[in-house]
This record gives C-alpha cells, sequence and structure tokens, in this order.
C-alpha cells in the first residue's frame, strides 16, 4: 500500500471517524463541565440524561415526528425535568458542608432509578432509528457518511453557540458572576435561585440534544450514558473541571488518540491509554488543560 | 467534657457485639436446618462488608470518597485465586492477598493522594476503571470470562481444620476475618493515628499547624483501606471457587459505597449493617421483580439527603446515651495528642 493510499483509505477515515466522537463526547461533557463549573455540581447522572434524550428521539421518533423537529423539541423538553432535579435533588443538599461528595452520591443514586426506569419502559434490548441523513459524500476521494459530516458542523455550530452566550451576553455574564460570588450577585439584582437552576436544566437540555443526535450512530439502550460518561468525565478532567474551551480540546485530542492509537494496537487497548491520560493529567496538572468557568 | 469519639466507638462496639451474636444465631439455625443457600449468601455479604468497611474507613474517617476500591477487593481476589490454583493454602492465599494489595494501594496512594476532593474521587474511578480494563482483556487471567475451577480448600488452625466448602464453617471463619478487621480498624482509629485522621476530616487546613503531616495520615489510612480491601476480596474465591472482572467495575465500589450510606458514615458498623441491609434488600426485592435498581437508589438517595448519618447514625445516639447513664465517659485529659479530637469535637458542635 503507497503511502498516499494508507492516508486516503486508513488514517483520513480513522481521523474522520474519530472526529465525529470526539464531537460527540464534546456534546456530553460540555454541559458536565457547565454544570461543574458553575454550580460546583459533579453530576453523575448526566450520562443518564444523554440516554433519556435518545430514549425521547426514539419514542418521539416512532410517533412520526420529524428527526430535524426532534432537535429542538428534546431539548426543550428537558429543561423542565433538569429544573425539577435541581430543585428537589440538588437544593436540598447544595449548601451541605461537602457539596461535592454529597451532590455526587445524590446525582449516583438518581443514576441507578433513572436506568432501571428506561429498561422498565423501553426494554433492555438494543435499538436503533433511522439515519435521518443517508448515503455518504466524497471528498477529495475520501468517502465520508453524510450523518457524520453533519454531526461534525452541527457540534461545531452548538459549542460556538454556547460559548457565545456564556461569554458574550448579558445572560452569560450574570450566570459567571452568580458562579464566581453567589452573594455579591445576588445583591446586584442577579436572580441566583433560578439562574442555578437554569444553569442545571441548561447542562441536561445540551445532554438531551446529545441524545438526539448520537441515537443514529451509536444505538440507544439503557446503559448507554454509563459507557459514554466514563470518557465525559475523562474529558472534564483533562480538559479542566468548568472550562469550556478545555472541554472541546481535550474531547478532539482525546479521541484522536484513540483512533489513531487503534490502528497501531488492538482497539480493546485504547481506552486504558484514555483513561491512563486521565490519571496522568490528575497528577501532573489537576487543574486540566484550562482554567475554570467564571474562576479565571 | 465527654470525649465523644470514644463514647461513639464503644456505641459501635455493642452494635458489633449484637451483629456477631445474630451472625452466630443464624449460623446455628442454618446448621440446624441443613441450610445452604442463605449461609452462603449470609458469607458473600461479610465478604462485600469488608469492601464497605474498607470505603467507610477513607470516607467516613479521612473524609475522602473512594469510588474505586473494588480495585484492592478484585486485586485480592485475583491474587488469592492464582494462589490457591498453585497451592491450597488458606493462610498463603491471605498472605499473598496481603502483599499483593499492600504495594498496589502504595502505588495506589502515591498517584491518588496527590488530589483530594471530587478529584480524589474521580482519580479512584479512573485507576480502578483502567485496571479492571486490563484485567478484563488479559487472556492470562481469563479475560472477560473469569477464572473458574478454583480448589476447595481446608483451612488449618493448628491441630483442627476447616473446609471452605461448608457453609456453616466457612461462614464462621468470613465473620471471624471480617469482624477482626473491624476490630483492627476500630483500634487503630482510637490511637493518636486514628485522631489525626478525624482531625483530618474536621479541618485538614489546622493538622499541619499541630505538627501532623497530612500526606502521611491520609496514605497511611489509603493502604490500610487497601488492605482490607484486598484480604476481604482473597476470600470471595473461597466462597465461589471463582473470579471475574466484574469485581473491579464501579457496580462493585458502587455497592460498597451504597453499603456504607445506608448504614451510616463514620461509624465502622454501619459498613456491615449496610452491605447485610444491602443483600437483604437486593433478595427480597429481587424475589417480585428484577428491578431492584429503582428501590435501592431511592432509598440511597432518601438517605444521602434527609439520613446523612444513616441507620445507625439514627441508632447509635440512644445507645451513647444509655452506655454514658450507665458509666460515665472518662474526661479527656489536655494531653497535646489529643488536641485534634478536640478540634474535630469543636468542629462537630459548632457545626
Amino acid at each position: 500500500m503507497t503511502p498516499v493510499d494508507y492516508l486516503q483509505f486508513v488514517l483520513a477515515p480513522q481521523v474522520v471517524n474519530g472526529l465525529a466522537l470526539g464531537v460527540a463526547v464534546v456534546l456530553v461533557a460540555l454541559g458536565l463541565t457547565i454544570i461543574f463549573g458553575m454550580l460546583d455540581v459533579i453530576n453523575m447522572s448526566h450520562g443518564e440524561f444523554y440516554a433519556i434524550g435518545a430514549y425521547a428521539a426514539l419514542a418521539l421518533g416512532a410517533a412520526g415526528i420529524g428527526f430535524w423537529f426532534l432537535l429542538v423539541l428534546v431539548p426543550i423538553l428537558m429543561i423542565p425535568l433538569g429544573m425539577a432535579v435541581e430543585r428537589l435533588l440538588i437544593r436540598p443538599v447544595f449548601d451541605t458542608r461537602d457539596r461535592h461528595v454529597t451532590t455526587l452520591l445524590v446525582t449516583f443514586g438518581l443514576g441507578l432509578i433513572v436506568e432501571d426506569v428506561l429498561k422498565i419502559v423501553f426494554g433492555a434490548n438494543t435499538q436503533r432509528p433511522p439515519t435521518p441523513i443517508p448515503g455518504a459524500t466524497e471528498i477529495l476521494g475520501i468517502i465520508l457518511p453524510n450523518y457524520r459530516i453533519f454531526l461534525i458542523l452541527v457540534g461545531a455550530a452548538i459549542v460556538l453557540g454556547v460559548a457565545f452566550v456564556v461569554y458574550k451576553t448579558r445572560l452569560g455574564a450574570m450566570v459567571r458572576a452568580a458562579a464566581f460570588d453567589r452573594n455579591m450577585a445576588a445583591s446586584l439584582g442577579v436572580p441566583v435561585s433560578l439562574v442555578y437552576a437554569g444553569t442545571f436544566a441548561f447542562g441536561v437540555s445540551l445532554a438531551g440534544l446529545a441524545g438526539v443526535l448520537l441515537a443514529p450512530i451509536y444505538s440507544v439502550f439503557p446503559t448507554m450514558g454509563r459507557d459514554f460518561i466514563l470518557l465525559a468525565f475523562t474529558v472534564v478532567i483533562v480538559g479542566g473541571m468548568g472550562s469550556i474551551w478545555g472541554a472541546v480540546v481535550a474531547g478532539l485530542l482525546l479521541t484522536q488518540v484513540q483512533a489513531l492509537a487503534s490502528l497501531v494496537i488492538s482497539p480493546v487497548w485504547t481506552d486504558p491509554i484514555v483513561f491512563g491520560t486521565m490519571v496522568a493529567f490528575l497528577v501532573f496538572r489537576p487543574q486540566g488543560l484550562f482554567g475554570r468557568l467564571g474562576h479565571a | 467534657m465527654h470525649d465523644r469519639l470514644t463514647q461513639s466507638m464503644r456505641a459501635s462496639h455493642l452494635l458489633a457485639l449484637l451483629f456477631v451474636l445474630a451472625a452466630l444465631g443464624l449460623a446455628a439455625m442454618g446448621a440446624a436446618t441443613g441450610d445452604t443457600f442463605y449461609l452462603r449468601l449470609g458469607t458473600e455479604a461479610l465478604i462485600f462488608a469488608g469492601l464497605a468497611l474498607s470505603v467507610d474507613l477513607l470516607l467516613g474517617y479521612s473524609g475522602a470518597l473512594s469510588l474505586g476500591q473494588a480495585l484492592y477487593f478484585g486485586i485480592g481476589a485475583y491474587v488469592s485465586a492464582l494462589t490457591l490454583m498453585k497451592l491450597p493454602s488458606f493462610w498463603l492465599a491471605m498472605a499473598a492477598a496481603f502483599l499483593a494489595t499492600l504495594i498496589a494501594s502504595i502505588i495506589g496512594g502515591l498517584i491518588a493522594n496527590r488530589v483530594r476532593g471530587v478529584y480524589f474521587a474521580l482519580i479512584t474511578f479512573g485507576l480502578a476503571q483502567v485496571m479492571a480494563k486490563v484485567v478484563y482483556n488479559t487472556r492470562e487471567l481469563g479475560a472477560s470470562d473469569g477464572m473458574i475451577g478454583i480448589p476447595v480448600i481446608e483451612i488449618g488452625f493448628g491441630p483442627f481444620s476447616v473446609s471452605a466448602g461448608s457453609p456453616v464453617g466457612f461462614f464462621l471463619i468470613v465473620l471471624a476475618v471480617i469482624m477482626g478487621l473491624y476490630a483492627l480498624t476500630a483500634y487503630l482509629l482510637d490511637t493518636p493515628f486514628g485522631r489525626v485522621l478525624t482531625a483530618l476530616k474536621a479541618n485538614e487546613k489546622r493538622v499541619p499547624f499541630l505538627g501532623y503531616s497530612v500526606w502521611r495520615a491520609r496514605m497511611a489510612a489509603y493502604v490500610l483501606a487497601g488492605v482490607i480491601a484486598g484480604l476481604s476480596g482473597a476470600l470471595y474465591p473461597m466462597l465461589r471457587g471463582f473470579v471475574s472482572p466484574e469485581l473491579m467495575f464501579f457496580a462493585t465500589s458502587g455497592n460498597a459505597v451504597i453499603s456504607v450510606v445506608l448504614g451510616g458514615v463514620g461509624t465502622l458498623i454501619g459498613a456491615i449493617y449496610g452491605s447485610v441491609l444491602l443483600v437483604i434488600l437486593k433478595s427480597i426485592i429481587g424475589s417480585w421483580t428484577e428491578h431492584h435498581l429503582i428501590v435501592i437508589g431511592l432509598l440511597f438517595m432518601l438517605c444521602v439527603m434527609f439520613l446523612p448519618r444513616g441507620l445507625v447514625g439514627v441508632v447509635r445516639p440512644a445507645i451513647e446515651t444509655w452506655l454514658s447513664r450507665r458509666r460515665p465517659a472518662p474526661v479527656a485529659a489536655a494531653d497535646p495528642a489529643d488536641l485534634p479530637a478536640i478540634i474535630a469535637e469543636t468542629a462537630r458542635t459548632s457545626r
């Protein structure tokens, strides 16, 4: 095989597939990192919200609602759910002495429940919705599935949109202010309680959106969140907890490492490499690649 | 001023005594009826209680949440299984598991203790996950199937010997090992070392000012917890005759955390009660539905939110009052070694 062939038929498709997975991971990690950066809450049930989004897309899609409408509808439906979880579960333990541990435990319990509920409602079998954009396109002699190209573009748009809202708008400034100093923000007229609930709901809604987008590629099953959340946590840690750009860079970097490493070694060993990277980062640079939202 | 720590540990010991009596009663009943199933289930609950005990030592005393304690449990189980297949000796298997987890937890501790709080939780989670994946993919360790065919051993004590195949005999041995680990932990927590741990949880910033090394205390607690988990894990292949990578998975670590929270964080005996309670709940709920996670998850969440001290935390104050009425607690001396305990005490009452 000539080097050009290798590039065209092995390396490039692998890089693009890794990019699609990277965008997927970034979408899930984005909500996780925003919730941590703003509220100081480790949401262990984030993967389950991602699963809820995917199942909602599956069920509503089967009921005849089109994919394009679902992209808007599911995230909106997730907002009241996120608000309710924040009010009923996070708020009561928000001011305990060890907030990290307590909220981690509460959301861990919630994750267990959601997983089992999904199993009861939808069954334990793996399902897969039809691909909304079939076919493939040839770019520079590289054949790429259309849906993956779409996913990469939409993912980039979502990340840019979120970053714009958080860093450039008045709403984002209020959210960052509330994260930086709750009391000062409150005395300047920021509705802190609403901002907290809204931020959590926003993170949950992003997870739901990721679920809708990824269901056609990675199929839908009750424990789908559990497998994905590990990678998302790794991305959040390596990128720096609470940093949006950190999540983007780390997400793309780690999935490329995974994709390219699997060309050289057996794919089953790429997971230890990715987790090993997380451990190495925690040891040598616990704050991650970038600083933290609202704190830098 | 009463030393509340000694007082509450005394209440825990009373609960431990009740536990042993109940277990002995169960063993006698099981032996009389010739039961195998419930005794085996009880033995398994006890083995996982050892894992929960190690989680409670970290979470309840040094204040560090480990989400990957199953790592050491799994290492103990695998090393014990490998040793038993070479040479079926109980003591050799326990010694090998002890050494292996000692080394593993020193390495793990060097990594994990560089960070704290939520990062500690995630790093322990990551470490366990990496190791579980490695075991899962190693053909020599049986890969995803695990290892089967571990021989049933005779456990000798001088002239006497008990077979691990005998439900009652092995139940009693596991009971002795786990309660021995409980007693050892309780004893160590009552030494100045234990008080430094308590002080760490109460206020980590003040501990260095009193001349104690935070790192050394955290490291000691981590290694101790690792070894306790490893020794409990070493018993597993003797009971079931196989080991599988599931022993290292997050579900195992998660169950230990659930046991500790249900039973009561920072009570030691609560971890053991919680573990037994979890097994009972699972088999009761499991008898009419396979969806037991909903009920356990709900109970767990309610416990975290409304009962942060767990079941033992509810019962124990009453026992403490009863004990102190019977026998007044000693007054804490103003010895420098007691200072951390006094700080912990003030931190607790002023909260």
